[in-house]
Formats: C-alpha cells, sequence, structure tokens
C-alpha cells in the first residue's frame, strides 16, 4: 500500500516536471512534437543502451543493435521501428512496446532494469510513439557545451553543480543535464549524483569528468589544490615563455617548486636528452670549474650542434617513423631502411623544419632502395593502416576506433577515417612507391569507395591531388593538431611526461595539463621555421627543465605540473650504450664493426641479447609504449647472471682494470665510477658508506671483488638507469 | 602378440614393467603427500584451480590423435590405426594407447570450429578466445589469469616451458609482468638450466646479496632527501634476487629431484622435450603458478605423416608416443597427488589438419574442425562432446567456438568470462567474448 503510493507519487513528480521543463521550453525539442535524434536518442546515450558493451555493440546485443552513441540516427530509427516486424514500437497501444516494455523490465531484459515505467524517459518514449514514432528532426545539433568546464576549489567542499546545454541550427538551445552521462575518469577522487547532476571532488589534484550527450563528448576540469596555504611564485626565475605558464599553474595549485638542480645534476640530464649519452668525466669536471654565469646556454647550444645530438635525434625520429628493414628471411632488405636512416639524419643535421619533413615523406615516390622518404609508404599495411599510421605521427592521435564507427571519445567520425584512408589508396607501396588512379577502400558504412578527406574538414574533389592537399593541411599554420603533437613530443622526451599524455592521444576527452602552454610552444616552433632545435633549446634553456628530481615535500604528489623533475628510464639503446662507456669495453652487436653504438644501430633487429633483455622496440608496431611492456623480471635475472654487466666488469682493459692497474686507491676507484656513471663526485655520506667497506686492510683479491661489486651495485641501481 | 611395433618401440614385457613403476609410483605419491601434509598442517590448502596447457604448435592432425575416422577412405583415414579407449565406442589414433586408458578422466571436444587456418590468427583465436583485430591484441589464458591471480610467491604467475609461442606475445593489453616467463632452455637436456637464473660463473650468493644491496644503497643515498612518491629502489630486482636465491623457487625447476623411474614414465631424449616440460609444469603448480604454457612445436606436418609415430627405425620419441606418455603420466601423477581435481590439464593446437592427406602424405592446415582434449580441474571427465562429420571436414553436432572454449576455460578456472579488464586507454574488455557459450556439459 504504501509502496503505492510512493509510486503514483513519483509519476505525479515525474509528470509534473515534464510539463514544467517542456513549458519552459527545457526540452530540447519545442512542445508537443517529439523530435526522435534530439529528444528519443539522447534517452538511449543517457541510459547506456547504445553504449558499446549494450546494443551499441558492432553486433548489437540481444539481435537488437544501435549505433554507438547515436552515431548513425537512421540506421537507428530502422532497428525501432522496421527490424523484428516493427514489434518494437506498437503504434496502437505505445505502453505495450518492447522499447518501452524491455528498459522498464515489464519483459525480461539482458540489460536488467534501465528506467521506471514513469519516469520522464519512459514517458518521452510513450509519446513519441503515439505521435506516429517519426524520424524527422526539426532543426539539427550544433554544439554541445557544459558549465562549469573547469572548476578550481577546496578539497571536499560543496557539491558542485553541472549544467549541459544543446544549441541548435535554429539559434535556440536547450537544458540537456538530465539527459547527459557524466562519468569520472576516477571514481574514487569524483562522485557524481547522477539524479542531481552534481560533482562533489574528494581527493586534491586535477581530475576529469567526461560529459556525453548523445554522441558529443565534453570533458570537465575539477582542481583542488593540493597545498594548503597560497604560494607566492613571483620571485621565481623566468627564463622565458614557458616558465610563466608552469608557475602560474603551480600557484593555482599552491605547489611551491623545489630548488633548481646544481650543475652537475643539469649536465649529466641534458646531455642524455639533447645527446643520447652520459657526460664523460672530463666534460664533467671542466663543467664544474666553469663559472661562466651563461654556461649552461653555452652547453645546451653546444650540445644541439653536436654529431652526437644529430645521431641521438636520427634514432629519435627513425623510431617515431618505424625505420626498420622490409620483408623476413631470405627476402629481407634492408637497402630502403638505410636510405631512410641515411635521409632522417642529414634532415636533422641540416635542421630541415618539420613542416618540410612531413611534406617530404607525405609526398614521396619512387624507388624506396634510393629514396628514404618514399618507405614511408612501406611502413604499414595497406591504407587503413597508413591512415592510422599518419593519426599517430602528425596529429598525435588515435583513429583506429573511427575505422568501425565514430570515435567514442574524439571527434573524429568514420568518413574521417575512411576519407583519410581513401588519400592514401591512391598511393601502391612496395619496393616502388608510386601513384596508382584506381586504389580505393571502401567505407563500410555506405559500401562504396570512400571519398577522400581531409580529417574534420572536407571531401576533397575529383581532381584533386589527395597527397598534397593532405600535405598542405597538415602544415598549414591554421592547423591544431600538427605543430602540437610534434612539440608537445618533444616536451615529454625532455620533461618526462607530455602536456598530453600519452603523446599519441590527442583526444577532446583528454585535455592538455597546460593547454596554453602548449599553444604558445607550437606558435614559437612555427613562427620560427617548425626547426626541432629551436624548441628543444627552448626547453633546456627554461627554469623550469632545471629544477631538482627530488621533491621537497608539498610538490612530492605531484607528477604532472613540474614542481620537481620527472625521474624518466634510459631507454634500451641508451642504456646499452652508458653501460659500455661506464665499463670502458664496447658491446658488440650482429656484424657491426666493434665500437657501434646501439643509438646509431639502422636495423633494429640486429642481433643483440642485451638490446632484447633491455626492452627495444622491433618498430613493428608503435614504440610509443616503450618501457611499460618490458618485463622487468628476465632483465633484472640477466642484470644479476647474465653476460651484460658481469663479462665486462673486471675485464682486462676495462675502466675498473685500468684504474687499479694505474694504482688508484679503493675510494679514488670509487669516485671515478661515480663521475662516470652518475657524473658527479661521491658526496660526504656516500664516501663514508664507501669507506666503511672498503677498508684498506684486505686482501687485493677481496678488494678487487668488493670494488666489482661496487660497479655492479652502480650500474644496476634506478639512480644510473634513468635520467632524472 | 602382435609382431607389429607398437608406437614406441615399446614390447609388451616392458609394457608390464611400466605398469609396476606406475603402481610404485602411486605408494611414492602417498607418501610424499602426507609428509607435505604434516609440513603444511595448519595452512588451509588453495582450493583455485591451476592450468597446465599442453599447446601442441603448428596444429595437431584432429585425425590422428583424438578423433579418427576407421571407417572413412583411406585418403581421409589415413597411415595409422585405431584403438579402443576407456570410453566404450570411443576410439582414438593409435599412438595415444595410454591417454586411450584415460579416457575416463578426460574430456574431448571433437567440435572446435574456426574459421582462421594461419599460424598466427589461429593461435590468437584459440589461445585468447577473440578473433585477433589489428585495433587490440588480447590477452592469453596464462596472463589474465596472472592478472588476476598473482601469485603471492617469489614464482612469476605465467610461466612457459620451454618458451612460449612465437605466434603470439602473450599479454596483449596487459601489463608487462603477465608476459609469460619462458624459462628460455629445454627441459629435457641434462644441463637444464632456467636462462639467468643459475648465479654466474665466479659469484654465490654473498656476492649477488651484497650487489642487490649497493644497488639499494647507491639508490637510497643518492635520493636521501626526496620526498617524491616514487620509492627509490627496483622492486623487479629484488623479485630477480628471491628468485635466484630462493632454495623453494630454485628447487622448483630442478628436475632431477624427481624420481628417475617417474621421469622415464613422463618420457625423455629422442630430441623430443614434451616430457619433462609436462613433468617441470607440475611442479611450479604444486608451488602454486597459477598458469604454466607447455609448448610442444613440430605439429606442422604439411608432409610424412608417419614421422609423427616414428622418425627412424627404433625411434621412441616421436610427436604422437611421447605427447602420449607425457599427457598420461601428467594425468596420473596430478591424480596420484591428489592435484588432478584442481589442475586442469589443456591439451590443443591451433588447427587441425586437412582431412585428405596430401600428395607428400601429410594435412595442411584445417580449423573448421578440430578437437581440444581436457582433464582435471572440474571437467566431467569420459565425455566427447561434439562431433565432427563422417569426414572430420565439419562439425556434425554441437559446434564450439574458441571464444565459446575461452569462456569454458575461464568459468572452470574459476573466473568469470563476462567479467571487464581495460586497456591501458580506459576501454572495458571482456575476459571472454560477448556471446560466447560456455559448454557446460564440461562442468563437472
Amino acid at each position: 500500500m504504501r509502496r503505492a503510493i510512493l509510486i503514483t507519487m513519483s509519476m505525479l513528480l515525474a509528470l509534473s516536471s515534464l510539463r514544467a521543463e517542456a513549458g519552459d521550453g527545457a526540452r530540447a525539442t519545442p512542445p508537443g512534437l517529439v523530435d526522435f535524434e534530439n529528444d528519443v536518442m539522447p534517452v538511449f546515450t543517457r541510459f547506456g543502451c547504445n553504449a558499446g558493451s549494450c546494443h551499441g555493440a558492432a553486433v548489437g546485443r540481444g539481435g537488437f543493435r544501435l549505433s554507438l552513441y547515436g552515431g548513425d540516427p537512421d540506421a537507428d530509427h530502422r532497428a525501432i521501428v522496421r527490424q523484428l516486424e516493427g514489434r518494437r514500437v506498437n503504434l496502437a497501444s505505445p505502453g505495450d512496446s518492447l522499447l518501452l516494455a524491455k528498459p522498464t523490465f515489464a519483459l525480461d531484459h539482458g540489460g536488467g532494469f534501465r528506467f521506471d515505467v514513469d519516469s520522464e524517459a519512459a514517458l518521452l518514449l510513450r509519446e513519441w510513439i503515439a505521435q506516429g514514432a517519426g524520424s524527422g528532426s526539426t532543426r539539427r545539433l550544433e554544439r554541445f557545451d557544459v558549465a562549469p568546464d573547469r572548476h578550481v576549489g577546496e578539497p571536499a567542499g560543496e557539491p558542485i553543480p553541472l549544467l549541459a546545454t544543446a544549441h541548435f541550427d535554429d539559434g535556440e538551445s536547450a537544458d540537456v543535464t538530465r539527459w547527459t552521462v557524466f562519468s569520472a575518469e576516477d571514481p574514487s577522487a569524483v562522485e557524481i549524483d547522477g539524479k542531481t547532476a552534481e560533482a562533489r571532488v574528494s581527493r586534491p589534484g586535477r581530475h576529469l569528468v567526461i560529459a556525453r550527450f548523445l554522441g558529443h563528448v565534453e570533458p570537465i576540469e575539477f582542481v583542488v589544490p593540493p597545498g594548503e596555504m597560497a604560494v607566492d611564485l613571483s620571485g621565481e626565475p623566468r627564463h622565458n615563455l614557458i616558465d610563466g605558464f608552469v608557475l602560474d599553474a603551480l600557484e593555482v595549485l599552491r605547489i611551491p617548486p623545489s630548488a633548481p638542480a646544481d650543475d652537475a645534476a643539469f649536465l649529466r640530464r641534458v646531455t642524455l636528452d639533447l645527446t643520447g649519452r652520459l657526460p664523460t668525466p672530463e666534460a664533467v669536471l671542466a663543467f664544474l670549474g666553469d663559472s661562466a654565469p651563461d654556461r649552461r646556454t653555452t652547453l645546451v647550444d653546444r650540445l644541439l650542434r653536436s654529431d652526437e645530438f644529430t645521431s641521438y635525434w636520427t634514432l629519435r625520429l627513425a623510431r617515431l617513423f618505424r625505420v626498420r628493414a622490409e620483408g623476413r628471411g631470405p627476402n629481407r632488405e634492408l637497402a630502403g631502411a638505410i636510405a631512410y636512416h641515411d635521409w632522417l639524419s642529414e634532415q636533422i643535421r641540416a635542421g630541415v623544419g618539420f613542416d618540410e619533413i612531413a611534406r617530404a615523406v607525405l609526398l614521396a615516390s619512387g624507388d624506396t632502395h634510393r629514396n628514404g622518404p618514399a618507405n614511408f609508404y612501406r611502413t604499414v599495411p595497406g591504407p587503413r593502416a597508413q591512415a592510422e599510421f599518419v593519426g599517430e605521427v602528425f596529429l598525435g592521435s588515435r583513429l583506429r576506433c573511427a575505422n568501425c564507427h565514430d570515435h567514442p571519445l574524439d571527434r573524429w567520425t568514420q568518413d574521417d577515417y575512411h576519407g583519410l584512408a581513401a588519400i592514401f589508396s591512391k598511393v601502391r607501396g612496395g619496393r616502388i612507391v608510386e601513384p596508382d588512379p584506381d586504389g580505393d577502400v571502401i567505407h563500410p558504412a555506405t559500401r562504396e569507395p570512400a571519398i577522400p578527406r581531409l580529417p574534420g574538414t572536407v571531401h576533397l574533389r575529383d581532381a584533386e591531388d589527395g597527397r598534397a592537399a593532405l600535405a598542405s593541411w597538415l602544415t598549414d599554420r591554421d592547423n591544431p593538431f600538427f605543430s602540437r603533437a610534434i612539440v608537445n613530443r618533444l616536451w615529454a622526451r625532455l620533461m618526462g611526461r607530455g602536456l598530453v599524455e600519452p603523446v599519441d592521444d590527442f583526444r577532446a576527452t583528454n585535455p592538455p595539463t597546460h593547454p596554453q602552454l602548449l599553444d604558445a610552444l607550437a606558435e614559437d616552433f612555427e613562427e620560427h621555421g617548425y626547426r626541432l632545435r629551436r624548441t628543444l633549446r627552448l626547453i633546456a634553456t627554461s627554469s623550469s627543465y632545471a629544477r631538482q628530481a627530488a621533491a621537497t615535500g608539498a610538490d612530492a604528489l605531484d607528477d604532472r605540473f613540474y614542481s620537481h623533475h620527472l625521474r624518466t628510464p634510459l631507454g634500451p639503446e641508451v642504456l646499452a650504450d652508458a653501460y659500455s662507456d661506464v665499463l670502458g669495453i664496447p658491446e658488440l652487436y650482429g656484424e657491426e664493426p666493434p665500437g657501434t653504438r646501439a643509438v646509431s644501430l639502422v636495423d633494429p633487429e640486429t642481433p643483440s641479447r642485451s638490446l632484447d633483455v633491455l626492452g627495444r622496440c622491433g618498430r613493428v608496431d608503435s614504440c610509443e609504449a616503450e618501457g611499460q611492456s618490458t618485463a622487468g623480471l628476465p632483465r633484472s635475472l640477466h642484470l644479476f647472471n647474465g653476460p651484460l654487466l658481469n663479462a665486462r666488469i673486471g675485464a682486462p682493459g676495462g675502466r675498473l682494470d685500468r684504474l687499479i692497474a694505474r694504482g688508484a686507491g679503493p675510494m679514488q676507484v670509487v669516485d671515478a665510477f661515480y663521475l662516470a656513471a652518475l657524473g658527479r663526485h661521491l658526496s660526504g655520506e656516500e664516501r663514508r658508506f664507501w669507506a666503511d667497506r672498503l677498508d684498506e686492510q684486505r686482501p687485493a683479491a677481496e678488494q678487487r671483488a668488493i670494488l666489482e661489486d661496487m660497479v655492479w651495485g652502480l650500474l644496476a641501481s634506478t639512480e644510473f638507469r634513468s635520467n632524472h | 602378440m602382435n609382431p607389429r611395433s607398437r608406437c614406441d618401440g615399446v614390447t609388451r614385457r616392458d609394457f608390464v614393467r611400466v605398469g609396476g613403476l606406475t603402481a610404485l609410483g602411486l605408494g611414492l605419491g602417498t607418501s610424499l603427500r602426507a609428509r607435505r601434509a604434516s609440513a603444511s598442517a595448519g595452512v588451509p590448502a588453495p582450493r583455485t584451480t591451476s592450468c597446465i596447457l599442453i599447446w601442441l604448435d603448428g596444429g595437431p592432425s584432429h585425425l590422428e590423435t583424438f578423433d579418427p575416422k576407421p571407417d572413412a577412405p583411406e585418403e581421409v583415414r589415413g597411415p595409422f590405426s585405431t584403438i579402443a579407449s576407456a570410453i566404450p565406442g570411443i576410439r582414438l589414433g593409435e599412438c595415444l594407447e595410454r591417454t586411450a586408458t584415460l579416457l575416463d578422466r578426460m574430456a574431448i571436444v571433437r567440435s572446435v570450429t574456426s574459421p582462421l587456418g594461419e599460424h598466427n590468427l589461429g593461435t590468437h583465436y584459440v589461445l585468447t578466445g577473440y578473433s585477433p583485430t589489428p585495433a587490440l591484441e588480447y590477452p592469453s589464458f596464462g596472463a589474465t589469469v596472472a592478472h588476476l591471480r598473482p601469485n603471492p610467491g617469489v614464482l612469476p604467475g605465467n610461466i612457459a616451458i620451454p618458451r612460449f609461442t612465437g605466434n603470439l606475445s602473450g599479454n596483449g593489453y596487459l601489463p608487462g609482468e603477465t608476459l609469460p616467463f619462458e624459462v628460455g632452455s629445454d627441459p629435457d637436456r641434462p644441463d637444464f638450466r632456467v636462462r639467468d637464473l643459475e648465479i654466474a660463473d665466479g659469484l654465490d650468493v654473498d656476492r649477488l646479496a651484497r650487489r642487490l644491496e649497493f644497488a639499494g644503497s647507491v639508490d637510497a643515498l643518492s635520493r636521501g632527501r626526496d620526498a617524491s612518491s616514487s620509492p627509490p629502489g627496483d622492486p623487479d630486482l629484488s623479485r630477480a634476487f628471491d628468485l635466484i636465491t630462493s632454495p623453494e623457487a630454485r628447487g622448483a625447476f630442478e628436475l632431477d629431484q624427481e624420481d628417475d623411474r617417474l621421469r622415464d614414465r613422463y618420457g625423455r631424449g629422442g630430441g623430443n622435450n614434451v616430457g619433462q616440460s609436462c613433468l617441470l609444469a607440475r611442479r611450479l603448480v604444486e608451488r602454486g603458478v597459477p598458469f604454466v604454457t607447455v609448448n610442444s612445436s613440430g605439429w606442422d606436418t604439411h608432409a610424412n605423416l608417419v614421422q609423427l609415430k616414428q622418425r627412424y627405425p627404433g625411434d621412441r620419441n616421436a610427436q604422437l608416443p611421447s605427447l602420449d606418455r607425457a599427457l598420461s603420466a601428467l594425468i596420473v601423477d596430478l591424480e596420484d597427488r591428489g592435484m588432478l581435481d584442481r589442475t586442469l590439464v589443456l591439451v590443443m593446437g591451433e588447427f587441425g589438419r586437412t582431412p585428405k592427406v596430401n600428395p607428400d602424405g601429410g594435412r595442411d592446415h584445417w580449423p573448421n574442425v578440430f578437437s581440444v582434449a581436457l582433464a582435471g580441474g572440474g571437467v566431467s571427465g569420459g565425455q566427447v562432446i561434439g562431433g565432427s562429420d563422417a569426414l572430420a571436414e565439419y562439425p556434425a553436432h554441437d559446434p564450439v567456438t574458441p571464444a565459446d572454449l575461452a569462456a569454458t576455460v575461464y568459468t572452470l578456472l574459476g573466473i568469470d568470462p563476462t567479467l571487464e579488464l581495460h586497456t591501458p586507454d580506459g576501454r572495458p574488455v571482456r575476459v571472454a567474448p560477448q556471446g560466447a557459450r560456455v559448454v557446460r556439459e564440461l562442468l563437472a
């Protein structure tokens, strides 16, 4: 009895709210007419019906398929009104429609109970069916936005009301908050009350909530400063345009930055970042003895001019472009990879703009064994993979989802994906890259050849050269992706984390941590000829880059606002070379001449157990995930028992052997290794630690064993294996 | 006795002796069991089910193993005869004679069907339950199990002997620590050692301990004043050290601790390592490792099927007799130790072989119907599920897809096949694909 009353009450409430809202123009359509696209379909998104785990799956669910988040209204209307002999809607008795009976659980439903029979959603569906279940739409949704889109507040503060608004092409807008799904990326940090559309932030930090209405997504950023007291950073050094943006963010977050790194730490950091090498002991001593006020800038400029810079950044681009041998077994050809590698190396050496590099690979043709950039079209199989590859390399975006449906978390549509693939269908890969005027790709939705299209913009006219149009669009200064994608990669390399992270995942729902900084870096890059050295220099000479890695307290939890420098593991090639340099004995790679460095290997499959164990990237797939996928256990076992370190630590002619032969005392040996490996002298505390263990009275053999173990400990430490 | 040589060249007399060994093995198992029980008194026995996957890499012929067609024309029947099994009316290929006697403990699915007849694609489908797509590589059973049930001991949760199949990375979208840990060398060799597990020449445990301490000290002293949340030191270094120096973990790999007669029963020598690999798998499962893959290569028989039985006169260690010996010994050994009901044994490859023997006397790839054998771990034994048509070309009834098989395997291992995992970019993915049907008849 009591329950019945409650139900009646809620029914009345629902009805009255529907009327009230309809009267206010709050529903997406003027009162009276229920619009399929703008009123009915949002219900499916709101209640998860068209999600990928439900009827939005490629094969549908329970025999009923909806397009993912309503990407295809016509197909959805057909599925609802025409399929299953029309039983999903009952025009004569709307309440008996399957479309209502299932989600209200009047009939058994695999997806369970979704909404009440008296809810606004149910009333809306019933009204639409009663009106004839038409497919018409009187206006088009132009834009969807949320307020606030950024909120800075106190922890455990008041609930924050969220408002979602749809804007239509007839100039009207409507409050669609109750048809919007708000989901927190980290539900343990932001709690969303689905009924009231309020957010409550429980943890300090920066948190994202994704608002989804129909097929549209918008991010909302919640910032709760981890620091309790306001910080005044006006006195912090600002070397160039970067520092203001970083310090502003820290001020909002009330995080005081760590102290600047000392000269030794800076030297090791910037030498590794710009040349992929450790500073030599001689370089360390020279730099520590240099008192010129501009010594750091002078150092950066010298490193940027060095051959080592060219060699290391050729490797970085070769990984990005996945330069590798073609074919397997007896059909394996390295000639293309060599031509490609040489070409990249020359671009880096000469400081060619990245826009020119992009144009060169996109427009390349001819014999891949002679013309390096043409190998761009031998890297991945087929036009769709080529479209995804271009998305990854030049847009920093993952287009793959848009192969089968509009991207659920981004702007890319299925037309964009297949339109871009259609451009590449006109190129024939193979040893000779040449135009293929008859090539096409089939659009899975239309089952017709897809029309070439510049992503997110326009279809191309028949006569247009797709690749030329794409290259101009991509490298146009108005292109919002191209420069940001590459400067973000450079930033991530030097700063330990991208402003957009992961660096190949630019996405509407993955906003940058410092959007204005990213804009400013991109603009500076474009104004100065898209030159990598320019941006690298800007970053390396900023005060934000020069902070110490150690956190001082308040910034301990910060892993993305650059209050202290982030530690990054040395890549496999750099680490392998660093081992050789410190041990004083080179490693051999396949048939390459002795002394060949790992960073300069053209072929990522050059036989080397060491590089395998250290987790090198074979460049068949993207190398962005390096480090995450390398298994730590085999590597650690190998450090202990494999030849990588053991065969060289005490070997004749190596650094340890030479030092001992020269008559260096044990503490001199330790200091020499710290200088070679960590780019600094021993601290007082470290000196005491090692002196305790290296008692001069021991027999020479025992002393030597302890020194060998010292070298091992140094080279296996995370301090050595990372840049900081 | 019929002078026809038995599959592995063992004479009838030998067989009697082998049978005697089985009885002896039983006694040994019981006493071992008693000792273990007293050693671990008060510790509740783990009830979770582990899995030993015997992966027949290359695609084993269903016609020569679990689904022979004795009444088919010769070009389909192939070179071998068939034998009766412990299930009345069910016959196996002649070389699986020991396995045949254990069929009351096993179930065979004879109607597994897939459209994918290429090694990489087929392997992906059969070992992950997902048809391969360029969008995502899925985790194999072992990675999923290791991910959901991290092994509390020092041994990794997903181990491959001697290596994992080259047709799949293994962990798919799951983190690197779920990758199959490859022991990396052949357990059948007298000098068998796990790669890099053996302490290097000139070093000893004390030196390694000192090295680990020094590495930790370098980090701790370098970062003395650092308050940042990432702890200094490398947990993998300690894990590796524990593995190297733990007598329990190292002992797990010491096959010579096993009775020689038991080792013989699993089969050894002759260039075939499936026997000792299975024995090692049992030792690992016994120590709590939730998933072990025994990778047996050499099943891609495009030519000369008879070599499956004998490669040269007097050969006792060809593929089929070796598999028969290893599988039967494993089942009996697990049973003797009371482990069979919590150890799922899975025998399969990426597809079957063409029903018609080709001009080279071999069979080519055939995914349209093939067989999978299961034992222990909650499997309802003594039955054949599904069946192929008269020529072993297609399922005649009750087809089972690799997706169905995955849902069934996960269910047997106590993992809900509808459970959602997440890719690094947050996409939810079910453990087994949507629509996958658990083969209920297999569950005890």
